[in-house]
């Protein structure tokens, strides 16, 4: 069984978070609750301020402490080593949310991000929290691994692609979207980035792309001294560090 | 007050209609406080009807668990505190407490109650929690066995009221059931603290210091309540009072005892704070946010410094009208304690997002301030009830004073 995990290269990142436009499309995201962020900020100051961004989607933790926490169980950790919520048992406590260190997790009944609200644009008539004009065919919506529409009052986040990723064939070391026959198997982050920043693969083969990258290139997991131990990897280089604290203005 | 308790089921449901047309400090409190809890349920549920949970002013980008969260946890470690005060005589042998035992009790009762209502209209799926928590044993869970510790609670509690109300003082099944319900809300109000306090991510909450924190603040807020309810069952003067009763609120144990708990916490306070300002470890900013807030200043100087100072003078401390301004003030300063703690502790948001990467902000829309007074009411009208229904004022005879 393979371990997925991504690597991000934040030397060819180039901050233009075609991946959350991509993931917003294919996951039927409300607009502003992007489960693939790019985050941007700024260090430093006049006159040596940089701007700095930084792609951030759910890390797909080893240890996951959004499913420690989970009283239902709710959150899961399949077999192939994706971070999951099953949307028919969640409850709705957000104490996942409150555990994840990394902030990638969403709850549905909120004041909208942005306006108008289209959950009220786009009202659902039935279960579901909303109903977008643009969405996944009914048939790949899986509430069991958080797939789709989310019903109201659970919590979503990214879930690699769960609907592409687990129908690739066993064994594939990388889900490459340059190859036509995995294209479709591959996170539609993955697949849109137009650098190439993100790999996609199995970080229990040695010898798949994403682990030689990490060895070759030193590959970071974001605050790795929680122990989470990310399944997301970045690489550095002259892309500079990852960010190694989370208020960035510390004096707001 | 002196009243002829219901004796069966029926003349308890016409004695609590009959409270509406009663005039005497209990029927006033019902009234006032079933006013206040039809209102305010009226409006929380017209709004989570109208627009969910969208109605909350918590938000994935910061504050997730906002002021709904903080009540449930002031009534659930209320509730906790009103248990080790009747643990004091039912398990511990201070027979001096024995005449405020069933009224902790009923109170720690109700206020379990409150909490656990406010909580089922916070959580997304309340009913779906009946059965995906039981089934889904996810024992790594701190909030998993608060849910377990907690519902055992109420059932023992539950329990020795019953067994109190039978008048069966100290059989060996009621030390028993005592004793159970006071390791039950140790282990409780323990693991509430966990579910904050086993969270590395959160620095302002993680630490083994939070259960403790928590155990010691329920006691202080659980000595506040039965203080106040005492006095308010008796309209406030001691004249009224059986004599054990009185000679209890009138010796300087009580007041000792209370000045104790709030040292403490005071003590619990200052030494969190500091840490806090003092460490420039990632994500220990909200403990400036919280030096800026107004209310952490309420809290700490009005609310509990100046209540330690008035239960410490000798002539303050005995005199009814001071005991019950400081046991209202503590009661204020554990509900902003509550908030602030839960709030500030997701102050610093987790790579949050573009616009939020400074501390964020929160303040409680109406939903859930009428939600806060949802959970005030009901226990403030729970509590009126049993006053009236079951002779809170119960002792064993030899203490009874009648
Ligand atoms: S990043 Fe957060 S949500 Fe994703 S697996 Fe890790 S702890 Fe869970
Ligand atoms: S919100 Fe849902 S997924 Fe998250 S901890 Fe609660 S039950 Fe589990």
């Amino acid at each position: 069984m393979a371990t997925w995990g991504m690597v991000i290269d934040l030397e060819k990142c180039t901050g233009c978070q075609a991946c959350t436009l991509a993931c917003g499309m294919e996951n039927n995201r409300l607009p502003g609750e992007n489960w693939q962020d790019v985050i941007f900020f700024t260090e430093g100051s006049y006159p040596s301020a940089q701007l700095k961004w930084f792609p951030r989607p759910c890390q797909h933790c080893e240890n996951p402490s959004c499913m420690a926490v989970c009283p239902t169980g709710a959150t899961f950790k399949t077999a192939d080593g994706v971070v999951l919520v099953d949307w028919d048992k969640c409850i709705g406590c957000k104490y996942c949310m409150v555990a994840c260190p990394y902030g990638v997790r969403f709850y549905t009944e909120e004041k909208p991000l942005v306006s108008p609200d289209m959950r009220k644009v786009h009202a659902s008539k039935d279960e579901h929290s909303w109903n977008p004009p643009w969405k996944m065919p009914d048939a790949r919506e899986d509430w069991k691994h958080g797939v789709g529409i989310q019903p109201h009052d659970v919590v979503s986040k990214c879930t690699f692609c769960y609907h592409r990723v687990s129908m690739a064939p066993p064994g594939t070391p990388d889900l490459d979207p340059q190859d036509p026959k995995l294209r479709e198997f591959t996170p539609a982050c993955v697949v849109t980035c137009p650098p190439g920043a993100r790999l996609f693969g199995d970080l229990s083969n040695p010898e798949s792309r994403v682990s030689r990258m990490i060895g070759d290139k030193r590959g970071v997991r974001l605050l790795d001294q929680l122990g989470n131990k990310p399944q997301v990897y970045y690489l550095t280089g002259d892309g500079g560090a990852v960010p190694s604290n989370r208020a960035i203005d510390k004096k707001a | 007050m002196n009243f002829i308790y219901p004796k069966t089921p029926g003349e308890a449901i016409a004695g609590t209609f009959r409270m509406f047309g009663e005039n005497h400090v209990t029927a006033n409190l019902w009234k006032l406080s079933v006013a206040v809890l039809a209102a305010s349920l009226a409006y929380v549920f017209y709004m989570l009807s109208s627009e969910g949970h969208a109605a909350f002013n918590t938000s994935s980008d910061g504050v997730n668990w906002g002021s709904a969260i903080a009540t449930y946890v002031f009534f659930a470690l209320t509730s906790s505190g009103l248990t080790f005060i009747a643990s004091l005589s039912t398990v511990f042998g201070f027979k001096q407490f024995y005449p405020v035992a069933k009224r902790c009790i009923w109170l720690a009762i109700v206020t379990l109650i409150a909490g656990f209502a406010v909580l089922a209209l916070e959580l997304g799926h309340p009913f779906r929690m009946l059965w995906a928590m039981p089934l889904g044993m996810q024992i790594r869970s701190a909030m998993f066995w608060m849910g377990v510790f907690y519902s055992i609670d109420l059932v023992l509690l539950f329990i020795k009221f019953y067994l109190l109300w039978r008048e069966d003082w100290d059989s060996s099944l009621s030390r028993f059931v005592g004793a159970s319900s006071f390791v039950a809300v140790v282990l409780a109000s323990g693991m509430l603290g966990l579910v904050f306090g086993s969270l590395a991510m959160r620095p302002m909450w993680f630490g083994s210091a939070t259960s403790l924190f928590f155990i010691i603040s329920g006691a202080l807020s659980g000595a506040a309540a039965i203080v106040v309810s005492v006095y308010l069952a008796y309209g406030f003067d001691t004249r009224n009072m059986p004599a054990p009763l009185r000679a209890l609120k009138l010796s300087d144990q009580l007041p000792k005892v209370f000045a104790t708990l709030i040292g403490i916490v005071l003590l619990f306070l200052l030494t969190r704070i500091w840490v806090g300002l003092w460490s420039n470890q990632d994500g220990m900013e909200g403990f400036v946010a919280l030096l800026r807030a107004p209310w952490f200043h309420l809290e700490v100087w009005v609310c509990l410094a100046l209540p330690f100072l008035m239960m410490l003078s000798p002539s303050m401390q005995v005199k009814p009208r001071w005991q019950v301004l400081a046991s209202v003030l503590v009661l204020l300063g554990m509900f902003i304690e509550r908030l602030q703690f839960i709030v500030a502790g997701q102050n610093v948001p987790m790579f949050k997002g573009t616009w939020m990467n400074a501390v964020t902000p929160y303040t409680p829309s109406l939903t859930e301030w009428a939600l806060v007074a949802v959970g005030i009411s009901s226990a403030l009208a729970l509590y009126a009830l049993g006053d009236r229904l079951f002779n809170l004022s119960d002792a064993p005879k030899e203490q009874a004073g009648y």
